[in-house]
């Protein structure tokens, strides 16, 4: 296993049964970036994050976290580790303010973060005084957010992060992870909504059925997939000409609309520019194109 | 460093429940002192219980039918079905709270993420146990010792039900770990609680049934309950080392069981 990284997995994998969650991830993630995990319900993105953290025992190879290998059941490291669940529970009959507590001093560290945090997400003192079981889904997303993040950890684990909050919160949770990076935290965040994965992350993994299908940057991901190109005409034109170039997805007599590979875009636009053409338009794939291609 | 604190939140949790069952307890063994028969009394209770039908003398116990005394009673008290429950309530309450009621309800997740290991949460879990137990068993003979204390019994003294209040302790330690250690492999704490249950009730079944009908009762030293026999402690003075020795040995191959099974399972 390679050191220095935040998280290294070789050849991850794990069974329930004859159903295989995830199969064989490969992954790096730096230190101090801020890695998305994509994949829609089912693809092993919650299996990997609780590989991680010791949750569940791996059916085949083994994974790092902040450079000690990961054992069923944890270590000293997780002190250095905080996590948001996906479905997060609490206990409904401890105040806000005793569930923080009672994590913290579990975690070993002083809730450095905690005091900015709620003002950040503004869950207020008398929110914080009141028993979990009164707390919206909305609520409960934010103490969880808190309490994986309180305590100024080397790696945060979140799995669907935003999932319950108004997206005014979720523009303060931005705000959020952007100050942990700065803080020198590594953030790992699972998630199936694409604009938040693009704006957050620099680099990106994909899951599909339990197998990693891209890993890099966002833009590496966005250029690797075709370009839509739209074409008009001052005359009819044939489409059947141009099928070489790439996939025809709609045709009429005079405009045209084709996914084509960047490699064989300047070939395309010479062969566009011997006819009568009266408008072109290529735009680069949004993430969600690229997902949504990937996922075909 | 974690275990006091995994202790607090079971206190947190549980100290009501224990309140409760502390007093019912005490308040119990306190009744039993008020209406067992004095001396004076004893032989229009023996001609009573000649009455009973025979299934019904064996769960009282063959040695009280046939020797009626206040002690006896006393001592009747402390397998008193009620008395059991005060015990079973909190074995299963704490042993099917402490592990699979986390992994259930989801918690476990924030927990196993912590720097804390496996065991700790099974060690928490039976120092849990094990505290409340004892203060149920003090609460029981602080009854019996508060009721004696008002109502004089000719050759009774508490110091006489100490054996079988520890007797009572071990018994559902033993019950509490085999509660633990089916509470390491479940998921959900209404699996765990009615596994426990279940397993609980039979042994006292076994126990009953062993003893009423011969055919089965070759049987009986499966039961946990067979190992507490009040009367036989009272007639002797003293614990029998065997039966001590046997609930310690379930009490501590199924805590080794819980904590081994805790550490390896999925969560």
């Amino acid at each position: 296993m390679t050191t220095g990284a935040a998280i290294v997995t070789e050849g991850l994998g794990k069974s329930f049964g004859s159903v295989h969650a995830l199969q064989d991830l490969s992954l790096r993630v730096e230190p101090g970036e801020v890695f998305g995990f994509l994949g829609p319900n089912g693809a092993g993105k919650t299996t990997t994050i609780r590989l991680l953290l010791g949750l569940l025992a791996p059916s085949r190879g083994g994974a790092t976290v902040l450079g000690e290998r990961v054992r069923v059941g944890g270590g000293p490291w997780q002190a250095d580790v905080g996590y948001l669940p996906g479905e997060v529970a609490f206990w409904p009959s401890l105040t806000g303010r005793e569930t923080l507590e009672y994590l913290a001093r579990l975690t070993g560290r002083p809730p450095a973060d905690r005091a900015a945090l709620l003002d950040r997400l503004g869950l207020a003192d008398d929110d914080l005084r009141r028993r979990v079981r009164t707390y919206s889904d909305g609520m409960k997303q934010k103490l969880g957010l808190v309490q994986a993040l309180q305590c100024r950890p080397r790696l945060a684990l979140l799995d669907e992060p935003t999932k319950g909050l108004d997206p005014l919160v979720q523009q303060t949770f931005y705000d959020v992870v952007a100050e942990a990076r700065e803080h020198g935290t590594t953030v790992f965040v699972s998630s199936h909504v694409l604009s938040e994965v693009e704006r957050l992350c620099d680099r990106v993994g994909m899951l599909r059925a339990g197998s990693l299908v891209f890993a890099g940057d966002v833009a590496q991901l966005q250029r690797a997939q075709r370009r839509r190109v739209t074409a008009a005409f001052a005359s009819d034109v044939d489409a059947s000409a141009f099928e070489h170039f790439g996939s025809v997805v709609a045709s009429t007599p005079r405009q045209l609309t084709l996914l084509v590979a960047q490699s064989e875009l300047p070939a395309l636009v010479a062969r566009l520019g011997m006819l009568q053409l009266a408008d072109l338009v290529v735009e680069a794939p949004s993430l969600e194109e690229a997902f949504l291609e990937h996922y075909r | 460093m974690s275990v006091p604190v995994l202790l607090t939140h079971h206190w947190r949790q549980h100290r009501l429940a224990l309140l409760w069952l502390i007093v019912a307890a005490a308040f119990f063994q306190w009744a039993i002192t008020r209406v067992v028969p004095s001396a004076d009394q004893t032989a229009f209770v023996r001609e009573i219980l000649t009455l009973v039908p025979p299934p019904v003398r064996v769960l009282l116990g063959e040695e009280l039918v046939a020797n009626v005394s206040a002690r006896g009673f006393l001592g009747f008290g402390y397998v008193h079905p009620f008395a059991l429950l005060m015990f079973a309530a909190w074995a299963v309450r704490v042993a099917a709270g402490a592990l699979a009621g986390e992994v259930g309800r989801g918690t476990m997740d924030l927990l196993a993420s912590r720097p804390v290991t496996r065991g700790a949460h099974v060690g928490a879990g039976a120092v849990a146990l094990g505290v409340g137990l004892a203060l149920i068993a003090a609460a029981e003979w602080a009854g019996t010792a508060w009721g004696l204390h008002s109502r004089v019994l000719e050759n009774v003294a508490p110091a006489d039900f100490v054996p079988l209040a520890a007797m009572s302790l071990l018994l559902f330690a033993a019950c509490g770990a085999v509660a633990l250690l089916v509470s390491a492999l479940s998921d959900e704490s209404g699996t765990a609680i009615s596994w426990c249950a279940g397993i609980l009730a039979g042994s006292y079944v076994l126990d009953y049934l062993a003893r009423v009908w011969s055919t089965i009762g070759f049987l009986r030293p499966l039961s946990l309950f067979r190992y507490f026999e009040p009367q036989r402690i009272l007639r002797e003075g003293g614990v029998a080392a065997s039966d001590a020795a046997v609930l310690g040995a379930v009490c501590a191959v199924a805590l080794l069981l819980a904590f081994a099974a805790f550490a390896r399972r999925d969560i």
